[in-house]
């Protein structure tokens, strides 16, 4: 039986090299624990798109990466901020909507990349997205 | 610290002229003001040595996000307002997929898979475009088209490469 671990790291998000870093290590991370270069490369691009989310629309926030290795061995980003909110989840997650300089695709393909996302939002509060990748 | 890795980023992004290609060795990790800085570079050499066709390599990119694709795309519109076609080479496997599964699709640009390929492509349509001119300047002077729409009729046109030197 392999031992339950799990481990956490924290990225501070204020600027883009922030993002860039988070973004390297999550996929260092990923290989670390088993997943195939392209499945944590997948797992790279959603900490790159969420965390420019926070660094344009929020100013800052925090992303944090759990390595769960195992029995379930999965990979969990949490990004949070509070930043303005979204008003209109349901239309982020279906894509095509952006104001900014992406291509409408940051939160609705990340969506498609993970296992599990899962947006918590309030306007004026901020918001937290958790995504999850299984390895199987 | 980060500042200084930023700076090294963007010194060994190189831009090379080759007969009518600009060749851009596109670095890893870029920053948005390195994304718009290179940009700006390319498009000023691709004015000065007159080049009809922009390699945009990403043998060096690893993680390539929706900005990151966004960059590829207006590059090429821009570049097409100066008569220049983009082309991309050297995408990772693993970009690919997660490009393709993220829903990212690059309209209008054509991919090779190394610089021996871009190479191929970019004299075929220059020899072409010369015989077609050739064709047009027989039939009593018609009026120029655009570049690209000659290279789009271009394909079912076979030539010889000697025919280059007539140009």
């Amino acid at each position: 039986m392999a031992e339950e671990s799990s481990n956490r790291l924290e990225f501070s998000i204020k600027e883009l090299p922030d993002v860039v870093r988070a973004r390297r290590r999550g996929m260092e991370a990923a290989i670390n624990m088993g997943f195939h270069p392209a499945e944590a490369n997948k797992v790279a691009v959603v900490i790159s798109e969420l965390g420019r989310n926070i660094e344009q629309y929020a100013g800052e926030g925090t992303i944090i990466l759990l390595t769960h290795t195992g029995e379930n061995r999965h990979i969990q980003i949490t990004a949070e901020d509070q930043g303005p909110g979204i008003p209109d989840v349901d239309r982020v997650l279906k894509g095509g909507y952006s104001t900014s300089q992406g291509l409408g695709l940051g939160v609705s393909g990340s969506k498609k990349l993970m296992d599990e996302f899962e947006v918590r939002s309030v306007v004026g509060k901020g918001t937290t997205i958790r995504a999850v990748k299984w390895l199987r | 610290m980060d500042t200084m890795e930023t700076a090294e980023i963007s010194e060994i992004s190189t831009i090379q002229k080759l007969e009518n290609l600009l060749l851009v060795a596109v670095p890893r990790d870029m920053t948005d003001s390195d994304v718009l800085s290179l940009r700006r570079q390319v498009l000023q050499k691709a004015r000065r040595y007159h080049s009809h066709w922009v390699l945009l390599d990403f043998s060096r990119v690893d993680i390539c996000d929706s900005f990151f694709g966004r960059f590829i795309q207006s590059t090429a519109r821009m570049a097409d307002l100066m008569g220049a076609n983009v082309i991309v080479s050297g995408l990772q496997d693993m970009v690919v997929e997660t490009m393709v599964e993220l829903g990212m699709t690059l309209s209008n640009i054509q991919a090779v898979l190394d610089l021996d390929e871009a190479l191929a492509l970019s004299r075929k349509s220059q020899t072409d475009s010369a015989s077609i001119s050739q064709q047009e300047s027989d039939e009593q002077e018609k009026e120029a088209s655009p570049a690209d729409s000659q290279l789009e009729r271009s394909t079912s046109i076979d030539m010889p490469l000697e025919t280059r030197s007539e140009v």
